[in-house]
């Protein structure tokens, strides 16, 4: 079987947690099961310039070949004053105002819908729908379109442009159940066969450290948040209430952002922002931390929860964001607080109470095992595409 | 300082998995009662609490389920006062002089503009709060009344493959194109018949059921059976099972789910509902759902009504013995979806 991916960037170098997750689906089906597997993409590093940095042409990462195109436009000043005038109430907008944002929010691919639309791919997934070449190339293909939402509460989900993205996937890959409640709210698209994935937590490669040697801290304890330092994903958030929880509790406790820098964050003797490490020395940063923390609203799965659970390590999520705390009342493996209040109560009983954490975190390991597993989801996923492609043969002359 | 609270050992007669839970809900009980304990205390300055909390709303989706009118409103009553005196420290040699002179010569005028909104505010501010009150104590009174959710269920002798009414859903629906939906699926057994037989079917429950690993390919959800229904695109399913789930729903909600999977069937589309009969839920071995909710299976005829006002003509098929019955509903070829 031959499969496409559309997502508007790929490569090691970029985090985003959609396109990061197209490039796992994309390596396991080709590692795992031998399937041909391209990629559409652009050769952009950073959602918010769409500035081009990569060479366009084709090229082979992993086994999977990757077809890079130039945006001809990415955001521009405009998109923010229009993105801030819709934002307020986005289910009123036009869908000629919907369109221009979509237009402003890039990357605007026209080279990238033209091939797909000639790709020869048996099924084609598009990874996330937010984007100009997920709305625009799935109006030109041919082959059965599966649309990986990776849909949050956002005001764009709102947006009328993207009625007809929904309406038209001849199939739905959610990462979460919670993510089919909230998409499902706002399109009448239940009938469409649908299946809830997620995503499979890599083995552990240790570095052979104390996750404090690594961060420079000595012996001090510590409490980590790994992902994007970024003011949408709560990190700036989370640096405020930790600044606050440590003038309340004076000790030896810090708190590690781990990940690459976009926010501001003031300096604190007791916050350590290390920017982008290597993937041994995240293991054992998160494998010694006393809680991993997911302060971000916006997550439609969040594979770092995942990912501290596999070490046997508790995590702290925010209340509002439904995915991650659905990961948590499910498994039993952490805590989710709505207020600072709640975040320093819940932050302080972690740190005193050594048989908790130990309960949450063997409760998390448990959850990831159980579901979260490359081999069992990766079959899952070819047999849904397998399926996706005999219903799409079977209901057309 | 926390108490350490109970421990997972407190509950040594029931399963490992089944204590971990209960002593984590007691761990988050515990948790609730010390944020409630230290917000009245005052220990934390209210516009510390407040700034704090604004940063968390700030990128939270407002929809999101831990969203308390109370807690909103706790961010309200730290904003009803407009400060008229303005800041006037600067990074200019002589902002800070300048700054201050402007505030001097306009604070009068400051002072009753702000003056205004901020009675403004506390008027708004004292209305939600009695709306808060009303709405809690409404709340109250609604949960105190509520119908009991209605329960999918499952008897063995009617919900199995070779049950009777089985053969004649799957001898109508075979060969033909088009979606079908089966609810309650429970593990996918009559969608896995009708699956085997070529039928393009999926199934919901909302029950948390497990399908098993035989049957994983299929497409089964654990999803609440009204808002499910609720999310259907008009017209986009050709026939719809419904078995194990009419009987114990309430009357209200049972017509809610009959009218959304009324509009959510293509033209020519079929509506099969199995039922026991008012009889049988009374037998010795109906489902505990029959003692657990307030609502009973309706007589046969009665479907040809119900069924009628929602625009399908219905037929209906009992079973041998009486114990249970097939109502067929079919909507006609030439159904407006747009006047529905």
């Amino acid at each position: 079987m031959k499969v496409a991916f559309v997502t508007p960037r790929y490569g090691l170098e970029v985090m985003g947690g959609a396109e990061s997750a197209a490039r796992q689906l994309a390596e396991h089906l080709v590692a795992d099961c031998g399937w041909e597997v391209e990629v559409y993409s652009t050769c952009a590093l950073d959602h918010l310039t769409w500035d081009n940095i990569l060479p366009s042409g084709a090229s082979v990462l992993n086994g999977v070949t990757v077809h890079r195109f130039a945006s001809s436009s990415g955001r521009v000043p405009e998109f923010y004053e229009l993105d801030g005038r819709l934002r307020a109430a986005p289910s009123e907008a036009s869908l000629e105002e919907s369109r221009r944002w979509l237009e402003l929010n890039g990357p605007v691919t026209p080279g990238l819908v033209d091939a797909v639309a000639h790709s020869d791919a048996q099924a084609i997934a598009f990874y996330p729908y937010l984007y100009y070449p997920t709305v625009m190339g799935m109006e030109v293909v041919t082959a059965p379109r599966v649309l990986h939402p990776a849909a949050h509460d956002e005001p764009a989900l709102y947006l009328e442009v993207f009625d007809a993205t929904f309406a038209g996937a001849d199939a739905i890959c959610y990462h979460t159940a919670a993510e089919r409640r909230l998409v499902q709210r706002r399109h009448k698209i239940a009938q469409i066969p649908q299946i809830v994935l997620g995503l499979g937590v890599a083995p552990v490669v240790e570095g052979g450290r104390a996750g404090a040697e690594v961060l420079g801290l000595g012996d001090r304890p510590y409490v980590v948040s790994v992902g994007r330092v970024d003011e949408h994903k709560g990190s700036s958030m989370l640096a405020s209430f930790f600044r606050t929880y440590k003038q309340r509790h004076p000790g030896p406790l810090a708190l590690a952002l781990v990940g690459p820098i976009a926010a501001s964050i003031p300096e604190h003797e007791d916050i350590v922002l290390t920017g982008i490490v290597s993937e041994a020395d995240k293991c054992d940063i998160v494998r010694d931390a006393t809680v991993s923390i997911s302060p971000s609203a916006l997550e439609s799965f969040s594979l770092v929860v995942l990912e501290a659970w596999e070490q046997s390590v508790p995590v702290m999520v925010n209340a509002t964001c439904d995915p991650t705390r659905e990961h948590c009342e499910r498994s039993g493996g952490g805590l989710w607080f709505g207020s600072y209040r709640q975040f320093e109560a819940e932050l302080e009983r972690l740190c005193d109470d050594a048989p908790l954490r130990s309960l949450l975190g063997s409760r998390g390991r448990a959850y990831v095992e159980r579901f979260y597993q490359w081999p069992r989801l990766i079959d899952r996923y070819a047999r849904f595409l397998t399926d996706v492609r005999a219903r799409y043969d079977a209901t057309r002359p | 300082m926390l108490s350490d609270g109970a421990s997972p050992q407190d509950h040594p007669s029931v399963d490992e998995d089944e204590a971990a839970r209960r002593y984590l809900e007691v761990v988050r009980r515990e948790i609730d009662d010390e944020v409630r304990r230290r917000r009245a205390s005052g220990d934390l300055p209210p516009d510390v609490e407040r700034q704090l909390d604004q940063q968390f709303l700030q990128h939270s989706p407002l929809g999101g389920r831990s969203a308390a009118l109370r807690d909103m409103l706790r961010l309200v009553d730290a904003s009803v006062f407009i400060d008229p005196v303005v800041p006037v420290e600067s990074r200019r040699p002589g902002g800070t002089t300048v700054k201050r002179g402007l505030r001097s010569l306009s604070l009068w005028y400051l002072r009753y503009v702000t003056h205004q909104v901020s009675e403004f505010a506390t008027a708004v501010s004292r209305a939600l709060h009695v709306l808060d009150v009303q709405v809690t104590d409404l709340r109250r009174k609604v949960d105190a009344l509520a119908v009991p959710p209605s329960l999918a269920f499952e008897v063995a002798w009617a919900h199995n493959p070779g049950a009777w009414w089985v053969r004649v859903v799957t001898g109508e629906l075979a060969g033909h194109p088009g979606r079908v939906l089966h609810a309650a699926c429970g593990d996918g057994w009559l969608v896995g018949a009708l699956a085997q037989r070529g039928v393009d079917a999926y199934g919901v429950d909302p029950r948390d059921q497990v399908a098993s690993p035989e049957l994983d390919g299929l497409d089964l959800r654990a999803e609440d059976l009204v808002g499910h229904v609720g999310a259907l695109a008009s017209g986009s399913l050709r026939a719809v099972v419904l078995s194990g789930v009419v009987e114990g729903s309430a009357p209200a909600e049972r017509l809610r789910l009959l009218e959304g999977v009324a509009g959510c069937l293509a033209p020519e589309g079929v509506l099969f509902v199995h039922s026991l009969t008012p009889a049988s839920w009374l037998d010795e071995d109906a489902p505990d759902e029959a003692d657990l909710v307030a609502a009973r299976p309706y007589r046969p005829r009665t479907w040809l009504g119900v069924l009628g006002d929602l625009g399908l003509a219905a037929t209906v098929a009992e079973g041998p013995g009486g114990r249970d019955y097939l109502v067929t509903g079919r909507r006609a070829a030439d159904v407006d979806h747009a006047t529905r």
